[in-house]
C-alpha cells in the first residue's frame, strides 16, 4: 500500500508533465535541427532556423500585428474596463448585473463567431479597416479578463480609503488617483499581462480578419506551416514561447501575477 | 457604497456601449441571420436543413463526443494529478503547479505544431512503432479523431487540473482520514467523500474543459486536417469555401447554444451548493 | 450662532433609497464638547455621522457648523475630520506620508509640512514609526495614525466612529484616556459613536442615547446613568428590573401590584439589581440563579411578579440555590420612566 502510493504520486506527476510539456520541449529541440525538414530528434545541432525567422518577412510583419494588437488592445481594454470594474465595486448601478453581463460576453461567445460578426456587421457595412477591426476584436476579447482582474483587485481594496482621502481635502478624481490607483496597481499589472498573451496567442477572433498584408503572427505561423515543412515554424514557436513565459515568470516574481489571475 | 447613478453610468457605460456595439449587436445579427428566409420572416429552415445533412450530423456528434470525452478523461487524469499534487511538500507543489500552468502561456500554435512532429508519418510515434516491429508501415494517426482527442487534452488539461487542486486543497482537512477510519476503503473514499466535496471544482474544471473543446479552432484544424471536421472548422468552411453564411450562422448559434448550456449547468450546481451551505448555517 | 450650536443638525432626514435611517433628526452641540453617541448597532450612528462628514446625501433637513449652512458642501471642503472604524489608512503609504497627506493637499510644504507631522505623531507617541507602513502596526497604533492623521488638519469637528471597538480590552481603555486627553489639549469639538454605555459613560461631557434613527434621550452622563426617561435607555444602561406603571401600580405579569411605598406618576419605573432589596418586604421569590461577582453577588429571582435581577454586597449572608426569600422593590429608589415603549 504504502509503496505503491509512494510511486503512485511521481509516477502520475511524471506522465502529466512529460504529456503537458514534452511536445512543447520537443519543438525547442526541433528548432536547433541543422536539417531540411522538421523532425525529431534533430538532424545535427545549428542556429540556421532560429536565425532564419528573423529574416521571414512577413514574420517581421505579423509579429508587429500582434504586438500592436496585444499591446493598443490591452491598454484599450483597460481603459473601459477600469472605470467600469470601479462603477461595478463602488457603486449601487443600476443594471449592474446586466453590464458585468455584456462586458464579460466575450469570454464566453466563441471567437471565431465575434470575428465573423465582426467582419459581416462591422467591417463590411461600414467600410472600416482590418487593422482597426482587428483593434476592436482585441480589445473587447480582453475586456472581461481586465474587468475581472482589476475588479478583484478593488474588491480586496478597502473602499473607505477613498473616503478618507475626500475627508482629507482630495476630490473625488484625485482620490482615485492617489489612493486607489497606487493600491490596484499590481491587479491592473496583472490584467495587463494576461491581456497581452490572451491577445497575442488568439487564433479564431483573427480567422475572418485578415486582409491583405494584415495578418496576426498566430495566424501567419499557420498560413506558413502549410505551405513550408521546414523547421522555421518550430523555431518562431520557441522563440514566442519563451518570450510569453519570460514576461509571466517575471511578473510573479515581482508581483505575485498569480493572487491577480 | 457611493449613491450617485450618473456617476456611475458614466464610468459603466463606455465599456458596455463598446461591448455591445464591437461583439453583442453583431453576434445577434449573425444568429438571427440564420432564422431568417428570404422574404424576412421567421423559420427554422437552416436549421433543418443543417441537421438533415449526414456530413454535419456526424460533425455535431464528433464535437460533441469528442468534448465528452476530453471532458471524461481529463477529469480522471485530472484527479490523479492534482490528489498527487496537493500531496507535495509547499515548494514543491508551487514548482509543479507552475510547470502544469506554464503550456497555457504558450501559444496554442506552437502547442498543437509539436503533436505534428509526434503523431506525424515520420514522427516519434511511428518511428518508434517501426523500430519496435509493432508495424512496418508508417500508421496515419495525424488527421483523424485521435489525434485532435490528443491535443485537445493536453490543451485543456491544465484547466481541470487547476480546478481540482483548489477544489481538493479547500477540502476539510480530516475527511478522508475520518472516512479511511471508519472503514472506508479507497474507492468508497473517493467516491462517498472526495468527489461530492470537490464536485464544484469539477464542475467549472469540466465546463472550462468541454467550453474549451467546443471553441478551439486550431487544434482540429492542424490535427484533424480539411477531412475530420468539428463545428468550428465545419464554420471556417462553410465561410471561406462555400460562402455558406446561413449556415455559419446555424453552426454559431449551435455553438453558443453548447457553452451556455454547459456555464449555466456551471452556475445551477453552485448555487445547489451555497443554498445547501446557506440552509445548514 | 448661539454658542450651545456650534454644530446643529435640524430636521435631519437621511435615507438609503427609499428606507428611512434616520427620520427628522434634531441635536445641537457646544463647541469644544465631547459628545458620545450611543445606541444599539444599526440605530443610525454611523448614518449620521456620515452625513456631518458629507459622504451620505441629505435628503431633507439642514446641517450648520460654526455660523453657515454646511448641507450642501462636498465632504472634501467641509474642515469635518472623521476617524472610520477601521482607520482607513492607505496601505501604500507609510505613517509619516499617512499624517501628510491632507497637509499635502492644503498646500503645505518643506519645513512647515515636517514640523506639523512630527508633531501630530509626537502627539499620538508615534515618532519612532513614522516609517512603517500601516499593516506593520497593531490596532491601537493604526488608531493613533488615523486620530493624528486627522488632528493635524485641525478640523472644526472630529468625527469617531465606534474608535475602541476593534481594540482588545487594556488597550481600550488606554485608548479612551489619550482620547480624552487630545481633545481637552486641542479643545476640538468631538462625536464618538459607540454602543458601550460604559465608554459613553466614562468618556462624554453629553451622550445622546439613539434609538432606530431617533433620539431616545439627551443628557450629561449622570442623567442618563441615574435619570433614564425612557425604558430602552433604563435598559441600555444596566436597569435589569422594568416595570410599567398603571394607577399607581406596578403592571407585572402576574398582575398589577401595589408598591410598598407610593411612586411617583411616571409611565414606568426601573431598579437596577443593586437598588433591590433582599430580606425585607412584600414579595417572596425562589433562587434561581447566583453568581459571585468579586465585592458583590447577584441573583436571579424568580418571583410571581416575574423574573428579578437583585445584587448585595458580598459582605451580606449568602442564599442557596433554591431558597425561598422576601424582597421589596422600594418606590423611592426607582428611576420614573417618561416614555415606556
Ligand atoms: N449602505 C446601506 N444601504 C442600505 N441600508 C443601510 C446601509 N447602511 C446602513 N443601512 C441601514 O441604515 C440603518 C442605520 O445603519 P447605521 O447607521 O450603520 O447604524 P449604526 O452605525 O448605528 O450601527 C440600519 O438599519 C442599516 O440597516
Ligand atoms: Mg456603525
Amino acid at each position: 500500500m504504502t509503496v505503491a502510493r509512494s510511486l503512485f504520486i511521481p509516477l502520475v506527476l511524471f506522465l502529466v508533465i512529460a504529456f503537458l510539456i514534452g511536445p512543447f520541449l520537443i519543438i525547442v529541440a526541433a528548432s536547433f535541427s541543422a536539417g531540411e525538414t522538421l523532425a525529431f530528434p534533430p538532424q545535427g545541432f545549428s542556429l540556421r532556423w532560429i536565425a532564419k525567422v528573423f529574416t521571414v518577412e512577413s514574420f517581421r510583419a505579423s509579429f508587429g500585428m500582434s504586438m500592436f494588437l496585444a499591446i493598443g488592445g490591452t491598454l484599450a481594454a483597460l481603459v473601459l474596463g477600469i472605470p467600469a470594474s470601479y462603477a461595478l465595486s463602488r457603486y449601487k448601478l443600476p443594471g449592474a448585473e446586466i453590464v458585468r453581463t455584456i462586458v464579460s460576453a466575450p469570454i464566453i461567445v466563441p471567437g471565431i463567431i465575434v470575428g465573423l460578426a465582426l467582419l459581416r456587421y462591422i467591417v463590411v457595412p461600414f467600410q472600416i479597416g482590418i487593422t482597426l477591426a482587428l483593434f476592436m476584436a482585441h480589445t473587447a476579447l480582453i475586456l472581461p479578463y481586465a474587468v475581472r482582474v482589476v475588479s478583484a483587485s478593488l474588491e480586496n481594496l478597502r473602499s473607505d480609503i477613498e473616503e478618507a482621502a475626500v475627508l482629507l481635502g482630495s476630490s473625488r478624481l484625485g482620490a482615485f488617483f492617489r489612493v486607489v490607483m497606487p493600491n490596484i496597481r499590481g491587479g491592473i499589472l496583472s490584467a495587463f499581462i494576461l491581456g497581452f498573451v490572451t491577445s497575442f496567442n488568439q487564433v479564431p477572433v483573427s480567422l475572418f480578419l485578415s486582409g491583405p498584408g494584415v495578418r496576426t503572427m498566430p495566424i501567419d505561423m499557420i498560413a506558413y506551416m502549410e505551405i513550408v515543412f521546414d523547421p522555421s515554424v518550430a523555431a518562431l514557436s520557441s522563440l514566442l514561447a519563451l518570450m510569453s513565459i519570460g514576461i509571466v515568470f517575471a511578473a510573479e516574481r515581482f508581483l505575485g501575477f498569480s493572487r491577480y489571475v | 457604497m457611493f449613491q450617485n447613478r450618473a456617476e456611475a453610468l458614466a464610468l459603466a457605460l463606455p465599456a458596455a456601449i463598446f461591448a455591445a456595439a464591437v461583439f453583442l449587436v453583431p453576434v445577434v445579427i449573425l444568429l438571427s441571420d440564420g432564422f431568417r428566409n428570404p422574404a424576412g420572416g421567421w423559420t427554422i429552415s437552416a436549421y433543418i436543413d443543417f441537421f438533415s445533412s449526414p456530413l454535419n450530423q456526424a460533425v455535431f456528434l464528433r464535437t460533441l463526443k469528442l468534448g465528452a470525452l476530453v471532458t471524461v478523461v481529463s477529469a480522471v487524469i485530472g484527479y490523479a494529478a492534482a490528489f498527487a499534487i496537493v500531496n507535495l511538500e509547499p515548494g514543491m507543489k508551487g514548482k509543479v503547479t507552475g510547470l502544469v500552468v506554464l503550456p497555457l502561456m504558450i501559444s496554442p500554435v506552437a502547442r498543437t505544431y509539436a503533436w505534428i512532429v509526434i503523431l506525424g508519418r515520420t514522427g516519434i510515434v511511428n518511428q518508434a512503432f517501426q523500430a519496435l516491429g509493432i508495424s512496418d508501415v508508417p500508421l496515419r494517426i495525424l488527421f483523424s479523431e485521435t489525434a485532435i482527442f490528443i491535443g485537445l487534452l493536453q490543451l485543456f488539461l491544465p484547466l481541470m487540473i487547476i480546478s481540482l487542486i483548489s477544489a481538493l486543497e479547500n477540502m476539510p482537512k480530516d475527511a478522508v482520514p475520518a472516512a479511511r477510519v471508519l472503514g472506508a476503503n479507497w474507492f468508497q473514499v473517493f467516491w462517498k467523500v472526495i468527489l461530492p466535496l470537490t464536485k464544484e471544482g469539477l464542475v467549472v474544471g469540466g465546463t472550462l474543459v468541454f467550453t474549451g473543446c467546443l471553441t478551439a479552432y486550431i487544434t482540429p484544424a492542424i490535427l484533424g486536417g480539411s477531412k475530420v471536421l468539428m463545428l468550428e472548422t465545419l464554420m471556417y468552411q462553410q465561410v471561406s469555401v462555400s460562402n455558406n453564411f446561413v449556415a455559419a450562422s446555424v453552426i454559431a448559434f449551435i455553438l453558443i447554444v453548447m457553452s451556455f448550456a454547459a456555464n449555466i449547468l456551471l452556475k445551477r450546481v453552485a448555487t445547489a451548493r451555497n443554498k445547501q451551505r446557506r440552509a445548514a448555517a | 450662532m448661539s454658542d450651545a450650536s456650534y454644530l446643529s443638525l435640524q430636521k435631519l432626514t437621511l435615507t438609503y433609497g427609499d428606507s428611512p435611517a434616520v427620520p427628522d433628526l434634531d441635536l445641537d452641540i457646544r463647541k469644544g464638547e465631547l459628545i458620545a453617541l450611543l445606541g444599539p448597532s444599526g440605530c443610525g450612528k454611523t448614518t449620521t455621522m456620515r452625513a456631518i462628514a458629507g459622504l451620505m446625501p441629505v435628503k431633507s433637513g439642514r446641517v450648520r457648523l460654526d455660523g453657515s449652512d454646511i448641507t450642501r458642501v462636498p465632504a472634501n471642503k467641509r474642515a469635518v475630520g472623521l476617524v472610520f472604524q477601521s482607520y482607513a489608512l492607505f496601505p501604500h503609504l507609510s505613517v509619516y506620508e499617512n499624517v501628510a497627506f491632507g497637509l499635502k493637499l492644503k498646500g503645505m510644504r518643506g519645513q512647515e509640512l515636517d514640523a506639523k507631522v512630527q508633531s501630530g505623531l509626537k502627539s499620538v507617541g508615534l515618532s519612532n514609526f513614522a516609517n512603517r507602513r500601516p499593516a506593520e502596526l497593531s490596532g491601537g497604533q493604526q488608531q493613533r495614525v488615523a486620530l493624528a492623521r486627522s488632528m493635524v488638519m485641525e478640523p472644526k469637528v472630529l468625527l469617531l466612529d465606534e474608535p475602541l471597538s476593534n481594540l482588545d480590552a487594556r488597550l481600550r481603555l488606554e485608548m479612551r484616556t489619550e482620547l480624552q486627553r487630545v481633545q481637552k489639549e486641542t479643545g476640538v469639538t468631538m462625536i464618538f459613536v459607540t454602543h458601550d454605555q460604559a465608554e459613553a459613560l466614562a468618556l462624554a461631557d453629553r451622550i445622546v442615547v439613539m434609538k432606530s434613527g431617533k433620539i431616545e434621550q439627551i443628557g450629561s452622563p449622570e442623567d442618563i446613568y441615574n435619570r433614564p426617561t425612557s425604558s430602552f435607555v433604563a435598559d441600555f444602561v444596566g436597569f435589569e428590573n422594568i416595570f410599567p406603571l398603571e394607577n399607581g401600580k406596578l403592571k407585572t405579569s402576574g398582575g398589577l401590584i401595589n408598591l410598598s411605598s407610593q411612586p411617583p406618576s411616571a409611565a414606568g419605573l426601573a431598579w437596577r439589581p443593586r437598588m433591590v432589596t433582599l430580606g425585607i418586604g412584600p414579595f417572596r421569590g425562589t433562587v434561581r440563579g447566583t453568581s459571585f461577582a468579586g465585592d458583590s453577588r447577584e441573583y436571579l429571582l424568580d418571583t410571581p411578579i416575574g423574573p428579578i435581577k437583585a445584587e448585595v454586597e458580598a459582605s451580606q449572608p449568602a442564599y442557596a440555590l433554591g431558597a425561598e426569600l422576601v424582597f421589596d422593590l422600594p418606590a423611592e429608589k426607582a428611576a420614573p420612566l417618561a416614555r415606556f415603549a
